[in-house]
């Protein structure tokens, strides 16, 4: 039987401490290494490749989600949470297992069986959406609010503060966030931004530009019957008939 | 308050059929007793009580302004004199001039029109009577009315408060996570597992024995919150730090049940969960002029965009606050520099209730 590579990614002492333990019964699992926080993590992970691990979704600098949107890596995952409004609906099937605080050592022995038969599925097919692929859908799908945008740019994670978008740009496959900070070029869908973005602070003005309300300077029209936004930051946004009809309703004139 | 006549179509037709009746019985009266002409059976009913009828329905302003609490006995009784003098004065005047004027030729009539004026006066003053009686029945149920719809809004309102009270007494992932240290303690330092269970279970009995709107001391209160803090630094460790400096004499202060915890909660939200660095949390406690002084305050990461929406706990602290001290106490927080201070100023007139 190979070794199953494995992270930890918890912000707790005490809960590492538990996951340490319940391994010790385990000798086919080896730990490369624990870390309490998103960044530190998200780098292990992609430097040290691991089988699968085990994450946290309530930690400092990123959350358990946003680290998996970032990873370039993709090893397979057990969730370790208190939270359970994440799990029980949406990742069950897709993430190998869910284990709620304080699980018992039966619970996580299940999940770790659960683990090994999905590895050896998949290095036997390599084909099919991975558990992460799964996941990032259903996060495109869920109902929360954003809050933050995680971002990786030049091998840099950033994380923005949505209220510091101005707006988002459609690049095919990709969105282009525009932040005072610069812009950054994220995989991810426009229907997903206008889905989850504050819908009173954002306005799809056009098919390929949602902007927030709060940096338009002014609204001038364009050609004979379109018009144009002029941002406080000095960029121009194209608005379509539909996108004036919602900006219209939004702004209340 | 609109006029109970008027306001409702309804009400403007009965009151409307009323006066006809009257004017009918009126006419029919004349027609039996009387020997007049015909016109002046049907006009004299009519122009009296129509007339009577429009005035009628200003009696409703006296009563409607004058209430009986609010005045003197005297000084209702002659605003309502004054008055009742006024429309039934203005009523004789019109519907006697009037018919006076129709029927100048009716020399019979006339006799008996200027016999019956005092007659008319005192049936005029009766009625008038009895309408400001209705009025002041319909005013009265009025009242009552909406003093009930009151009372609903308020019971509405303090059941929510409760409700969302109890909601953030104890919130749900602290528990877990707790039991979940204690679990992982039961293996690598049982007795620090059995010290966590009883602080644990002290926090739970204090949070579930209070209601929200009773008052303990100070040091109560403090030992409570410490309670929570030392469960969280099991779960933290170097991460979380704090102190308390109390003034001697704020001890047995009496402050509302569990005023501080969402407090604590949200310090512990919003820098120990977020920050990778230790993060100190500092009570402190002292007597100024004729308050009751607190300051907690705890440094965060501002580098960090909050991943919640901020503000409800705080929100709830200040709507209590309100509440219990009726304006006179008052909750003021500050974000600056990495460092975020929330200050409540208890006033010392409020003793236990």
């Amino acid at each position: 039987m190979n070794t199953i590579r494995t992270i930890i990614v918890e912000d707790e002492k005490p809960a590492r401490d538990l996951l340490k333990a319940y391994l010790t019964d385990f000798p086919a699992i080896e730990i490369v290494g624990e870390y309490d926080n998103g960044f530190d993590g998200l780098k292990a992970i992609n430097e040290a490749k691991p089988d699968a691990i085990f994450l946290d979704v309530q930690m400092p600098k990123l959350t358990g989600f946003e680290l998996l949107e970032v990873l370039d890596h993709q090893p397979e995952v057990i969730f370790t949470t208190a939270f359970d409004q994440y799990a029980i609906q949406a990742f069950e099937q897709n993430a190998v297992d869910y284990l709620l605080k304080p699980f018992s050592r039966e619970r996580f022995g299940e999940a770790l069986s659960k683990l090994r038969s999905r590895l050896d599925k998949t290095s036997g097919s390599p084909g099919g959406k991975s558990a992460i692929e799964k996941i990032r859908i259903h996060l495109a799908e869920g109902e929360e609010k954003l809050h933050r945008v995680v971002i990786k740019k030049s091998g840099k994670i950033h994380v923005i503060s949505t209220n510091d978008i101005n707006f988002v740009e459609a690049q095919d496959d990709y969105v282009m966030i525009y932040a005072d900070e610069g812009k950054y070029l994220k995989q991810q869908t426009m229907k997903y931004f206008e889905n989850h973005l504050d819908s009173e602070q954002f306005v799809r003005v056009h098919r390929s530009y949602i902007v927030n309300i709060s940096c338009i300077e002014r609204i001038e029209p364009y050609e004979k019957t379109n018009f144009i936004l002029i941002l406080k930051d000095g960029n121009k946004v194209p608005v379509s008939r539909s996108g004036m009809q919602a900006l219209k309703s939004n702004l209340d004139f | 308050m609109s006029h109970p006549i008027t306001g409702k179509r309804r009400s403007i037709l009965i009151y409307s059929f009323v006066w006809l009746l009257i004017a009918v019985l009126q006419g029919v009266i004349y027609l039996y007793f009387e020997e007049f002409s015909i016109g002046v059976i049907i006009a004299d009913p009519l122009i009296s009580n129509f007339l009577f009828g429009i005035l009628g329905l200003l009696a409703w302003y006296p009563t409607r302004y004058i209430p009986f609490q609010k005045q003197t006995p005297v000084y209702s009784l002659v605003a309502h004199l004054a008055a009742a003098m006024l429309v039934l004065f203005t009523w004789l005047l019109l519907s006697v001039g009037i018919l006076n004027g129709v029927f100048t030729q009716n020399v019979d009539y006339i006799a008996f029109l200027n016999r019956s004026l005092a007659f008319r006066g005192m049936l005029g003053a009766l009625v008038y009577l009895v309408l400001v009686l209705v009025y002041y029945l319909t005013s009265s149920a009025q009242k009552l009315q909406e003093r009930a719809r009151q009372e609903e809004r308020l019971k509405n309102l303090v059941r929510e408060t409760e409700l969302s009270m109890l909601k953030s007494q104890i919130n749900p992932h602290f528990l877990f996570n707790s039991l979940n240290s204690i679990s992982s303690l039961t293996m690598s330092s049982p007795d620090e597992a059995r010290d966590m269970i009883i602080r644990l279970s002290d926090f739970l009995r204090y949070s579930l024995k209070h209601r929200e709107n009773e008052f303990v001391t100070l040091q109560e209160e403090i030992g409570h919150m410490k309670d929570y803090l030392s469960i969280e630094k099991i779960r933290f460790g170097e991460k979380l730090c704090y102190e308390f400096s109390i003034n001697g004499a704020c001890e047995s202060f009496p402050v509302p049940t569990m005023i501080f915890q969402p407090l604590f909660e949200n310090a512990i939200k919003h820098s120990v969960y977020e920050s990778t660095e230790p993060v100190t949390i500092q009570f402190d406690c002292f007597p100024e002029n004729d308050v009751m002084k607190t300051v907690i305050s705890n440094n965060y990461d501002p580098s960090v965009p909050s991943r919640r929406g901020t503000g409800v706990g705080l929100q709830n602290v200040k709507q209590r606050i309100d509440l219990v001290y009726e304006g006179q106490g008052s909750v003021h927080w500050k974000g600056t520099d990495g460092n975020f201070e929330v200050t409540i100023l208890f006033p010392r007139i409020f003793t236990k209730r």
